[in-house]
């Protein structure tokens, strides 16, 4: 009789399934590749981050977070982990698929094991693979962690392990088992692999939507939510964590954390319930019905053939087999190729899953505090393009594949290759198909686009743009990187690893620079970056990247004929062999056209190293840092060393735009104003520009020069005197010539340049005097690469010289200011100061400036072609002119520009005082311009960014949308007063005064025009990104009065702590104190006036029991947490509700490095009630302490739904959900 | 016309010698090229069919009608021009049509004209006798279609040297008949290699054979020649099933057959028989196949140059 088969013979098959999976992809190489390869990335990673590889640009936010600590690693795992998805997709799907591929499923269907044992025996081998190949991951972060280079201070000597394994536990391996899940049951119910691709490129769209989503603070737990990976809820949860609380806390899996894995985790579960429901342990067999008929047929026809002779000669058909005929077979067979794949699912579903991508993005156009920008087309490119790319990249990776082996896995090879057609013809034909693949997404890029505008109702379509952006710049990058894979999957002798490396190949050559490796002549397929501009359209950027792209084309040419020659044609796979069929298969014609490119390719190669390595030569970022370094080192000495001001600037500007060639000449009148003889002057302008003339009143001589560090040091023949004044002439010009390994120079544009002499040491192209601090290393890491000692962002509070130094420029207090700025005819000029003169003549425009009163020393020089809109605003004490020049076509927030000027003209000279000038000028400028970022303020005129402001499209109807552009000009609009007539000394807090005060007056702006309602939400954002910018602080965060530049704290915390200011002693105290400060100290200095001198002002005007208001809002680090517990409401017998609140208060202070202790809380705050609507029905200020309080609120109105304590968000608290309860009755 | 092959020898990385200084004589006509798994045939198939490199030795296409010889192993091109090949394991596209296939192939093979290569794809489709179900997707063939499909594209374009790799394993009897005829009207002045372990093929087709084991070839030349070197040295015994083992100790083995329910054993004797209760037999095609794999016989026989 038949053996009764034994309990735990069953049980065994199932382990012995799983083990023999695991074991045998134990022996394959690929998962030794695939883990080896996880280990160096994220050994590269973490050496990166930890300073160890000089050049990478790795970093977790702020150089204080340590890298092995619970946050980094936390981010780190998760990315790794999330890239591996290809992995994952590889190994779960292969797991299955692997036996339906070789036939070999029909032995395990006929064997006596459950499908049970099969389905999940299979399923568990390759989920642990997986997790062994991910322990790499781990290794790796170790290794790196204590590479030799990396700075200990980022490592933690003993990380906790929970740091390590709760990552794991948390983010990897869940997305491991549930995406494993998942790829296995695709390719269990397809039988095939591209599912598999399918769904990796979907999950990569969920991530990347999320991503996307977290732009707008409204989305914020639905991006934690709906992102397959985790990470994005990492990033939700930990949004407002302090650098101390990144290093020391672990991430409580909880809260938005814990749902997101619940959520994905279940689909995966589902998913492979469900899918091994659907399993069936059988062998398909082609559809029966057709194979009896077919059958019928063959029987009733063959006994005929057996019997009669049915053949007649074969035609006599003269076969045609020149190279010329097979050229011309070459269209037709690549329209074959693409036929078969445009038409197939899996390439339909990517090129969905990149328009839903894009449909998906396309709503929040790149929005600003929620507001959205005009679908301008290099917008929209920018935003559609970003995203596709990865799906060009995926596709051209996948299908390149694909056609290399297409005969091989048909396994129609032995026929298809002993056919007499040439190797070139079917190489070719894939080559050709990939890059029509490649148009074809482009051509859906632009249709996706042109859809995102039409539906936005922006009806300019520029078509040649779209052409040129896509079809020129793009295309031909992709074709490079088609090329490359191209040539991996003809070397490498097996498809999936060829996939894999093609995949490494490009991210590779994306990381590249990253590593230090800059140079775009090693760089394949590497080229110049390009921004396209309204005003200045392509630029003479072009020519830069053309010669780039002919280089590589060459070498990609190289490349073919190499790829050509070691095809893949028969059976010999082995590189020996492959070599001789090789030599004997390029003869003349593959020479020749390798001759050629070689010749191109050293030529181009010769003429680009001339242009970026003679005529600009190429200084890499480390060189460069090593430059600034050895600046410091050398002059550093000379700091503080009594130097010259300057007191009158007289400059000429003489500007071809259509040469890009600028002549900057002029004499600065110079006074020793220290009391003591100067006898060395150190002068400094950058080292492209070409001096034509430096001379000083007095005789001088040149002693010493370090042109690429900017310095010059002269030693006057007669030391100036103490109170003696002298002149100082130059001439110098710029120009580009030639292009850099960057590209073209970006200063001089044919249309729209901008020339800020000020901003950094690269663009200040009027000479200067005296050591600049500016030139120095600002990031500790960076110094201590080069063993200097970290510095602070700026001077200490109380420096005694530096007090005596305005904030704006070192070499000069107040200054005249004279200029004739020329440029071409149809251009118009603009600068500081007031129209004197308005010259065209021999097609040169030329205006003469001057300003009328004495100004700070910084003014900035554009010129484009302009349409100028004219306006007025009607002040008490007369008229001021308001002029916006800009682009012919952003007309759109001209409107709003003009009432921004006109608005913050009258409530700062109302609330402050005077404007001092009778002119403000708004001036456009290129978007990706090196001279500014938003928008700039310079006496009477504001150069503001093209891509802000001018072409943002605010929603009036939409209560979300905030009208920035109004905003934003009324904050440039202040500084008129905050910079410019008042000026800071050069020590903390000095941004206080310009950056928060300006913010400040913006928002008083904003408020008279919108309401309390758009500022509170306004104020939302301001604190959302006062919050996450202290997690990310790289140095120290500063109280407000000791500000020395970080952002969140002097624009973000600094309007949010001044509003509270007004919120407690009023509007009218805070003015008084405000306008006091200004008349004090306008154009006063030195000494200059420091943020105590502004808060002294404060305390004068603050109540007594207010006082240590002013200690929690500027002079130290202080957070809430309010919460209300509940809030009963009872009515009173006028109908009234007397709503009984619980609030629980705490107030907490930090320290620099985020390190908290809790204070006692005694003060006045906000209780109040909101209607259904969210509406104030009632609003008081009442004592609160720290700990329980029990308070009633009076409401007159009815209709109170929610209540409890900060109703409004004024406190800085992490937490703003929790301040209101829902009202019990 | 005839195919000279001298010496030809290839070691696979593994060590495995696939051929072992392979030298053969191949006139116009059928040449069945006999032998076991492994023994090297479709190693030597594919090196013919310009998909394989051999280590060393030569072979060549000589005397083509006109023009001159053609070097098999360097000159590649050439041989792809007049080469048919059906290869042993092969798929298809699934999702294409017999007839598209067939006209792409035909199209690679250089028919230009789009009249001619219907025609001539056509003819073939009847040949075959797959015209019926040209339009159908190759995904739905069963194996003997399979087959059928894969010759009629080794048969596009009038080649001149035709190799077909184990063509008839896994088809049934009628379609084993079918195949044969259509190798057999194949025109006499095409040189045609067919490659089995099926004896009864070569012995109804070929007009030349060589037994080819472990990459070395045993015997060569005409089946009747070969078949006549034997007579007188197959002697037949009917014995017990048992007793197989024990008569392989004593004699040489040539073959076992079960016949009606008896065990019949053949065994090689050189002109006497092997042991008492042998009696002698005409030889047949199977003997000197298992005499030359034992090793009974050896000495390729070499055809002498027939005309070309």
């Amino acid at each position: 009789m038949f053996p009764q088969r034994r309990p735990d013979a069953m049980r065994s098959a199932f382990w012995s399934i799983a083990w023999f999976d695991f074991a045998r992809r134990l022996k394959a190489t690929s998962t030794w590749i695939y883990l080896v390869l996880y280990a160096v990335l994220a050994g590269l990673w973490m050496a990166g981050a930890g300073g160890a590889l000089s050049s990478v640009a790795v970093s977790f936010g702020g150089d204080k977070i340590l890298i092995n600590g619970p946050y980094a690693l936390t981010v780190a795992i998760g990315i790794l982990g999330f890239v591996g998805i290809t992995v994952i997709g590889s190994v779960s799907g292969r797991a299955v698929q692997q036996d339906f591929e070789a036939g070999i499923h029909q032995f395990f269907f006929s064997a006596p094991i459950t499908k049970r044992d099969y389905f999940f025996g299979r399923l568990v081998g390759a989920w642990a693979t997986l997790v062994m190949v991910f322990v790499g991951v781990a290794i790796g972060i170790v290794v790196g962690s204590h590479w030799p280079g990396v700075d200990p201070a980022r490592v933690a000597a003993s990380p906790a392990w929970q740091s390590f394994v709760r990552p794991y536990l948390f983010i990897l391996i869940p997305n491991v088992l549930w995406l494993g899940g998942c790829f296995f049951v695709l390719a269990a119910l397809t039988r095939q692999m591209a599912p598999v691709y399918v769904a990796g490129v979907i999950a990569l769209v969920g991530y990347l939507f999320a991503v996307n989503l977290l732009g707008d603070m409204e989305n914020k737990m639905l991006a934690g939510l709906i992102d397959p990976s985790g990470s994005i809820a990492v990033d939700v949860f930990t949004r407002y964590w302090s650098v101390a609380q990144k290093n020391e806390e672990q991430i409580p899996f909880a809260g938005v954390i814990i749902w997101n894995r619940l959520i994905w985790v279940a689909i995966g579960v589902a998913v492979t319930l469900l899918g091994y429901r659907a399993f069936r342990m059988e062998s398909v067999a082609p559809t029966l019905r057709r194979r009896g008929k077919k059958k019928a047929v063959d029987d009733v026809e063959g006994a005929a053939v057996g019997t009669s002779s049915s053949h007649a000669a074969l035609p006599a058909a003269r076969p045609d087999r020149s190279a010329a005929a097979y050229a011309r077979m070459l269209p037709g067979l690549a329209r074959l190729y693409l036929g078969e794949i445009v038409k197939s699912p899996r390439f339909l579903t990517i090129v969905l899953g990149g328009v839903l991508l894009v449909a998906g993005n396309a709503a929040t156009l790149g929005s600003l505090y929620g507001t959205n920008t005009y679908p301008l087309t290099y917008k929209v490119l920018d935003v559609v393009g970003g995203l596709f790319n990865v799906f060009v990249l995926i596709v051209t990776a996948i299908y390149t594949g694909e056609l290399v082996w297409r005969e091989r896995d048909a396994k129609m090879d032995d026929i298809a290759d002993s056919m007499p057609a040439p190797t070139w013809l079917a190489f070719l034909a894939k080559f050709a198909t990939v890059v029509a693949l490649q148009v074809v997404l482009l051509v859906v890029v632009m249709l996706c686009s042109i859809a995102v505008q039409l539906l936005h109702g922006y009806t300019k379509l520029e078509l040649g743009q779209y052409v040129m952006q896509l079809f020129v710049l793009q295309l031909s990058g992709d074709i490079l990187l088609a090329v490359l894979a191209l040539v991996v999957h003809t070397l490498i002798d097996n498809k999936y690893i060829g996939h894999f490396l093609v995949g490494i190949a490009f991210l590779v050559l994306i990381q590249l620079p990253l590593f230090g490796f800059e140079d775009r002549l090693y760089l394949y397929a590497s080229a110049p970056g390009l921004i396209y501009s309204d005003l200045n359209g392509w630029g003479h950027f072009l020519p830069a990247v053309f010669w780039f792209r002919l280089y590589w084309f060459a070498f990609a040419a190289l490349l073919m004929v190499l790829s050509y020659a070691l095809w893949v044609r028969g059976r010999e796979v082995r590189l020996p062999a492959r070599l001789r069929i090789a030599a004997a298969r390029m003869r003349a014609p593959a020479w020749a056209v390798a001759g050629a490119a070689a010749i191109v390719f050293v030529a181009t190669g010769a003429w680009i190293w001339h242009n970026t390595h003679v005529v600009n030569p190429f200084v890499s970022r480390k060189e460069a840092r090593q430059l600034q370094a050895e600046y410091e080192k050398r002059y550093r000495r000379f700091f503080g060393a009594p130097q010259p001001r300057i007191t009158a600037v007289d400059v000429s500007v003489d500007l071809h735009p259509e040469r890009q060639l600028a002549r900057i000449s002029g004499t600065l009148a110079i006074a020793n104003k220290s009391g003591v003889p100067i006898r060395d002057v150190y002068v400094l302008y950058p080292r492209r520009a070409r001096a034509k003339a430096i001379a000083f009143g007095a005789a001088a001589k040149l002693a010493d020069e370090a042109p690429e560090m900017r310095w010059h040091h002269y030693v006057l023949e007669q030391p100036l005197a103490p109170g003696a004044t002298t002149d100082f002439r130059f001439d110098l010009e710029y120009g580009a010539q030639g292009f850099a390994n960057e590209g073209a120079d970006p200063v001089v544009l044919g249309n729209g340049t901008f020339l800020n002499p000020g901003l950094t040491p690269e663009t200040s192209l009027i000479p200067s005097f005296g050591y600049g601090e500016d030139g120095e290393l600002a990031s500790d890491r960076d110094r201590k690469e080069f063993g200097l000692e970290p510095k602070p962002r700026m001077h200490d509070l109380n420096d005694r010289q530096q007090v005596m130094q305005n904030a704006l420029t070192r070499d000069a207090d107040f200054v005249d200011y004279k200029a004739h700025f020329c440029t071409a005819a149809d251009q118009l000029p603009v600068t500081s100061g007031y129209v004197v003169q308005d010259v065209t003549e021999n097609g040169r425009r030329c205006i003469d400036y001057r300003m009328d009163t004495k100004m700070a020393d910084i003014y900035s020089f554009v010129s484009a072609r302009y349409a100028v809109k004219k306006d007025v605003w009607h002040g008490p004490q007369g008229d001021v002119a308001i002029e916006i020049d800009y682009h012919r076509g952003h007309e759109y927030n001209l409107e709003r520009m003009v009432a921004g000027v006109q608005d913050a003209l009258a409530y700062y000279t109302k609330h402050w005082g005077p404007y001092q000038h009778k002119i403000v000028r708004i001036v456009e400028f290129p978007r990706f311009s090196r001279s500014g970022g938003f928008a700039e303020s310079f006496p009477n005129t504001v150069p503001f960014n093209e891509a802000i402001g001018f072409t943002a499209k605010v929603d009036d109807r939409d209560p979300n949308d905030i009208d920035y552009p109004y905003f934003v000009t009324a904050h440039e609009v202040a500084h008129q007063w905050w910079a410019h007539q008042e000026v800071p000394a050069n020590v903390q807090g000095a941004e206080f005064i310009t950056e928060s005060l300006s913010e400040y007056g913006a928002l008083m702006v904003l408020k008279t025009k919108y309401g309390d309602v758009k500022m509170h939400r306004f104020l939302k954002y301001e604190l959302d990104g006062y919050l996450r910018g202290r997690g990310f602080e790289s140095k120290q965060e500063q109280p407000l009065v000791r500000a020395d530049g970080a952002q969140y704290v002097h624009y973000q915390k600094g309007s949010l702590e001044l509003y509270a200011l007004q919120d407690a002693i009023g509007e009218q105290a805070i003015d008084d104190a405000i306008s006091a400060f200004l008349n004090r100290w306008k154009f006063v200095g030195p000494p200059y006036a420091r943020s105590v001198d502004l808060l002294a002002e404060f305390r004068r005007v603050t109540p007594k029991q207010l006082q240590p208001l002013i200690d929690d809002l500027f002079e130290t680090i202080t957070l809430y947490d309010v919460r209300a517990v509940s809030a009963a409401a009872k009515k009173q017998a006028d109908g009234s509700d007397a709503i009984e609140l619980v609030v629980s208060a705490r107030k907490i202070r930090a320290d620099g490095g985020g390190n908290e202790t809790e204070v006692p809380f005694d003060g006045e705050v906000d209780l109040g009630a909101l209607d259904a609507h969210g509406n104030v029905v009632a609003i008081e200020k009442r004592r609160v302490q720290s700990g329980e309080n029990r308070i009633t609120l009076a409401v007159a109105k009815g209709g109170a739904v929610r209540a409890g304590i900060d109703p409004l968000g004024k406190l800085i608290d992490r937490d703003d959900k929790d301040n209101l309860v829902a009202v019990t009755r | 016309m005839r195919l000279e092959i001298r010496d030809l020898a290839k070691t696979y990385p593994n060590g495995v010698r696939a051929l072992d200084r392979v030298s053969l004589t191949i006139p116009t006509g059928m040449f069945g090229l006999l032998g076991p798994n492994g023994a090297g045939k479709s190693t030597l198939m594919r090196t013919l069919a310009t998909l394989q490199e051999a280590d060393a030795g030569s072979a060549r296409l000589t005397a083509m009608n006109g023009s001159g010889d053609i070097d098999v192993l360097r000159d590649k091109d050439a041989v792809r021009r007049v080469l048919g090949y059906l290869p042993q394991d092969f798929g298809v596209y699934p999702r294409v049509s017999a007839e598209d296939l067939l006209d792409h192939f035909a199209r690679l093979k250089g028919l230009v004209d789009a009249k001619a290569r219907r025609e001539a794809v056509h003819a073939l489709l009847q040949r075959v006798n797959l015209f019926a179900v040209r339009k159908q997707k190759l995904g739905g063939f069963s194996g003997g279609m399979r087959q059928r499909f894969g010759i009629a594209q080794a048969l596009l374009c009038d080649p001149r040297l035709v190799i077909v790799d184990e063509p008839t394993a896994g088809l049934d009897p009628e379609e084993r008949v079918r195949f044969h005829n259509l190798l057999a009207d194949i025109a006499s002045d095409v040189v045609v290699i067919l490659s089995t372990h099926i004896v009864s093929d070569v012995a109804d087709l070929c007009n030349h054979l060589a037994v080819i084991d472990a990459g070395r070839v045993l015997v060569a030349g005409e089946p009747d020649a070969l078949v006549a070197n034997l007579r007188g040295r197959i002697w037949r015994k009917a014995i017990g099933k048992g007793e197989v083992e024990a008569i392989k100790s004593r004699v040489r083995l040539v073959s076992t057959r079960l016949q009606a329910g008896q065990t019949v054993v053949r065994a090689y004797g050189d002109g006497a028989p092997p042991e008492p209760g042998f009696e002698p037999v005409d030889p047949e095609l199977e003997d000197v196949y298992f005499s030359s794999i034992a090793g009974y016989v050896g000495e390729a026989v070499d055809v002498p140059a027939a005309a070309a």
